[in-house]
């Protein structure tokens, strides 16, 4: 939130200025703004005058910051008086639920009915008009709009854990309430504020314009419209002026709750420091090196190197990563979070987030390198030849849309055949993927859904197109065991059917024991180890790889943890990247180390690799 | 029984439901928890597993008495938490702690972890206040953090780092029976085995009786001395969790036990795969729960609720088949 003052900072300091004018206002020395002068009326600016004089002869500036004074007051008093009403009605009723809920949101909802003007009309023929009058009317107006925030968020808030943990240590209601839920349901409660603020100023000037707010002669932004409006044609100028200071102060205090709301918005914060960079050009300069390809491979991948632009500097999240996997093999990429495992599957895919790019390397695809691709080809090859199946399946179904329309929907984006011939297509994949009663489940709606559905709902429609190539990014975390393995079989016996390739990412070893053909270790961005599955995990060569393995609970033996972290990357280490976490380490290994060949088809990165010895062949040395 | 050779914590018969809101009237309720027995020496880990849907959070926040239970009773240390007045209450909150699966989910994220780690000592005055900081070094020390940390906010830390606050602010009230619900689920494998390793010390440092809510069996199997195997808000099997995992009895255990992707490709035995999906909550099936997606289903399975039989000592398992089985 501090990052964002720039943007803050010009409404800030527009609503500060207006806000000491206004307390200042007597001590300017202003001529008083009701007493008239009748012979001097309607007079242009002049030095006794700066602004003129309306059409009883008042100095117009005088009114103008008189005006603002009030306008403010009101404004003020009435939002504070509805944020804290409405604030305590939400709390309770989003915390108490049962009648406290129930008379909150139905007294909200009765409120809401009313239309401001008839609601102002009925207060004002019950006491009158007048400042008074216009702070009850403002106060009742804006109050269930804090009750609605306020009760959602308590809502939302109320079942965090964190919140859970302090009713299980003993605190009292209060407590939670005042220290624990109040503070974390602050920031939309300010931003109502300042949007009501804004939205009270336009209230109180237009009923006052109306005649049902503040009573000539006292100074007042609507009054004096009203007034100007009668002598429109002699004095123009007269209405410029409090329509001018209407638009400013309305412009700020939107403009601030606009900055409000992304301040606290953690999701655009980090949007707003991530500057996209020309891609393009990026790309095209890397790689003009002759290409080392596997003509049998389906994928092959050479020095992939992907810089993002952060706050504190470009990092280098993948750094150097090279692997091939030929059709109808699996890959399975390993590591802890932060070891660069998606970026470097989104960056082959072309689904960077924008302030991240490929710098060096390439991948070559069915002939094509796609780090060199054009946005437009590659959303070509997205969902037919190159798919993936994404993590969590219900943020990547479309909630309003019934599954079988999406699937058919992405058949339709890549080949055209007609719309019956792809539902008896997404009838058939239904099938293939295992889901029962496929006719009815196609008119089913995603949340109907269990998660290991929808999960074959994704595969059915990353499969749609025949890809040549799947890539899995951790597509059974979000699963049970019993489902894990349900899937896990659907995408072996797809494998064997249809001879595509696929790229699978965990995080569990066993999985990756269950389905891969090869496995690729990687730690803070670079492949450590890399090898068939068997091998690798019967004898890992690297420090790091048997530290993965012991780290599992497995039959008797008890897990060993890994000391440390994974470093971010703007810290990685320069010698070896895992040195600081690995108990082997030698004087040699200050030095970065390179990926090296280790026969059988393995590669790894470690000064002492050979010389330790891991898992069974250090049993049977 | 006399009152002294009771269990730290009894569960007896406890069911709650769940009922959604609909615009008019009530949906159907959720039934997800239904007839548990369920009993916690002291000092004791038990390991509570199945899949999601399958009641064990809930069943976690019953016995820690967040939620109270629709039919049946908890006791702790010989007393029904729902005859107890508001301040017996607060007093026995103070020895029930709970840790939670989202590391940052379960700390504020707009306070300092000292001041939420001191929280529990604060609200039940264990500590004078100007104790109040070195009694917050001492518990970060031994959760393996260093004090200087206490003047961070939770965001500075990693997600294992925020497990062990969370776990040093359940240690400050100094409890007695500890509910971790998926504690290390959403933690890297290296990062697992700290925490685990941090829960089993404190567990025999301690004497702090432990639920360990997971669906990682090998976990369970690895920290737990008994594990209960739930299924749609029902027991399924329950015992010693070394025969439980290791010989499982009930099919629901059985396929779950196979499931398991084992590193060791060695002695894994064949994958039993359930057909389907597990009925919802709301309307699950009569009898054995488990008969939709059970291969041993006979006809006599939906008549009753099986009991669960004793096998061995201390080992039950919840099916009519049982001696059938192969
Ligand atoms: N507050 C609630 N309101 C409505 N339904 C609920 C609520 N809490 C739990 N349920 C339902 O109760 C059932 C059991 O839920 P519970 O959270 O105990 O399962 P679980 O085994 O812990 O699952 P997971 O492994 O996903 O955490 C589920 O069907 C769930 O949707
Ligand atoms: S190079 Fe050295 S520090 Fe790095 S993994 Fe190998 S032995 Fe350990
Ligand atoms: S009671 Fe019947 S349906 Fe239930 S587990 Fe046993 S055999 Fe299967
Ligand atoms: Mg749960």
């Amino acid at each position: 939130m501090r990052r964002l003052r720039p943007r803050l900072a010009l409404p800030a300091l527009l609503i500060l200025s207006l806000v000491v004018i206004a307390l200042a206002v007597p001590f300017l020395g202003l001529p008083n703004p009701v007493r008239q002068d009748i012979p001097n009326r309607l007079t242009g600016m002049a030095p006794g005058a700066l602004l003129g004089r309306d059409e009883f002869g008042r100095d117009v500036l005088s009114r103008l910051l008189w005006g603002a004074r009030i306008s403010l007051f009101i404004a003020f008093t009435a939002t504070t008086i509805a944020a804290l009403a409405g604030t305590l009605l939400g709390l309770l009723g989003g915390w108490f639920r049962g009648m406290a809920e129930f008379l909150s949101i139905r007294l909200a909802d009765v409120i809401l009915c009313f239309p401001p003007i008839l609601l102002a009309l009925l207060v004002v023929t019950i006491m009158g008009p007048g400042v008074a009058t216009l702070i009850l009317m403002l106060s009742i107006l804006y109050t269930p709009g804090f009750v609605r925030v306020a009760y959602g968020e308590v809502l939302s808030t109320r079942n965090q854990d964190f919140v859970t943990a302090m009713t299980a240590l003993g605190a009292t209601t209060p407590r939670i309430l005042a220290l624990t839920v109040l503070p974390n349901i602050a920031s939309p409660l300010l931003v109502q504020y300042s949007l009501t603020l804004g939205a009270a100023i336009v209230v109180e000037s237009g009923l006052s314009f109306l005649g049902l707010g503040v009573v000539p002669p006292t100074p007042s932004w609507g009054l004096m419209i009203r007034g100007a409006r009668a002598t429109m044609e002699q004095a123009p100028l007269l209405l410029l002026w409090p329509c001018l200071a209407l638009t400013v102060t309305i412009l700020a205090f939107n403009l601030l709750c606009d900055a409000l709301r992304d301040a606290f918005d953690p999701k655009s914060a980090a949007g707003a420091g991530a500057r996209p960079k020309p891609r393009l050009v990026d790309c095209l300069a890397p790689g003009l090196f002759p290409s080392r390809v596997d003509p049998g491979a389906s994928l092959s991948v050479r020095g992939l190197t992907v810089e993002i632009d952060t706050k504190r500097g470009v990092i280098r999240p993948v750094d150097d990563v090279s692997f091939t996997i030929g059709a109808g093999e699996t890959l399975a990429i390993v590591g802890e979070s932060g070891s660069g495992k998606s970026v470097t599957v989104t960056g082959l895919m072309g689904l960077l987030p924008a302030a991240a790019r490929p710098v060096a390397g390439e991948a070559v695809f069915e002939g094509h390198d796609l780090l060199r691709r054009s946005p437009d080809q590659l959303r070509a090859l997205r969902g037919a030849r190159l798919a993936m199946i994404p993590q969590d399946p219900m943020s990547s179904l479309n909630p309003v849309h019934k599954v079988g329309d999406q699937v058919v929907e992405a058949i339709l984006a890549h080949r055209s055949i007609t719309r019956p011939a792809a539902r008896a297509e997404a009838l058939a994949l239904f099938r293939r993927v295992g889901i029962a009663d496929p006719e009815r489940r196609l008119d089913a709606w995603p949340h109907e859904m269990s998660g290991g559905m929808r999960q074959r709902v994704m595969i059915a429609m990353a499969i749609a197109n025949r890809p040549a190539l799947l890539i899995a990014d951790e597509p059974t975390t979000a699963l049970d065991v019993t489902m894990q393995a349900q899937i896990l079989d659907l995408l072996a016996d797809l494998r064997r059917e249809t001879g595509s390739a696929l790229i699978f990412i965990t995080h569990s070893l066993g999985v990756v024991a269950e389905i891969a053909d090869t496995v690729m270790v990687m730690y803070a961005g670079q492949v450590v180890e890399q090898g068939p599955v068997a091998s690798v995990f019967a004898a890992p060569l690297h420090p790091y790889t048997a530290a993965l393995l012991a780290a599992v609970p497995q039959d008797d033996a008890a897990p060993e943890p890994i000391p440390g972290a994974v470093p971010p990357p703007h810290q990685f280490p320069q010698g070896c990247r895992f040195a600081p976490r690995c108990g082997h380490a030698l004087p040699p290994c200050g030095e970065a180390q390179p990926l090296r060949q280790f026969g059988n088809g393995r590669e790894v990165r470690c000064a002492r690799a050979g010389d330790l010895r891991f898992g069974r062949a250090a049993h049977d040395a | 029984m006399t009152p002294d050779a009771e269990p730290l914590l009894v569960a007896e018969h406890v069911s709650v439901s769940f009922s959604r809101k609909r615009l008019f009237g009530r949906g159907p309720a959720v039934r997800a928890v239904q007839d548990v027995s369920l009993r916690i020496g002291r000092g004791e880990a038990v390991g509570i597993v199945g899949e999601s849907g399958s009641g064990k959070s809930t069943l976690g926040r019953l016995l820690l008495g967040l939620i109270k239970p629709a039919s049946g009773e908890v006791r702790f240390d010989g007393r029904a938490l729902q005859s107890l007045s508001r301040a017996e209450w607060r007093a026995l909150r103070q020895r029930m702690q709970i840790v939670f699966q989202d590391p940052y989910g379960s700390l504020d994220p707009r306070r300092r972890i000292g001041s939420q780690i001191a929280d529990g000592l604060a609200i039940h005055r264990l500590v004078a206040p100007g104790l109040l900081p070195e009694a917050v070094n001492a518990l970060l020390e031994q959760v393996g953090l260093d004090p200087s940390h206490a003047e961070r906010f939770p965001h500075e830390f990693s997600g294992g780092q925020c497990q062990r606050i969370g776990i040093a602010r359940t240690l400050a009230s100094r409890p007695d029976f500890l509910v971790a619900d998926e504690p290390v689920s959403s933690l890297d494998v290296s990062i697992q085995a700290q925490i685990l390793d941090l829960l089993d010390r404190l567990r025999r440092d301690l004497g702090l009786a432990l639920i360990l809510i997971s669906h990682d069996l090998a976990v369970v199997r690895h920290l737990c001395d008994r594990v209960v195997v739930m299924y749609l808000g029902r027991v399924m099997e329950e015992g010693p969790a070394r025969s439980v995992l290791d010989a499982p009895r009930h099919p629901y255990t059985r396929a779950l036990v196979s499931a398991m992707p084992r590193i060791g490709t060695g002695g894994r035995p064949t994958r039993i795969l359930l057909p389907g999906e597990p009925p919802s909550p709301s309307a699950p099936p009569s009898g054995c729960v488990f008969r939709t997606r059970c291969s041993f289903a006979i006809a006599a399975c939906g008549e009753a609720v099986p009991p669960l039989t004793q096998t061995n000592h201390d080992h039950g398992v919840a099916c009519i088949r049982l001696a059938d089985l192969p």
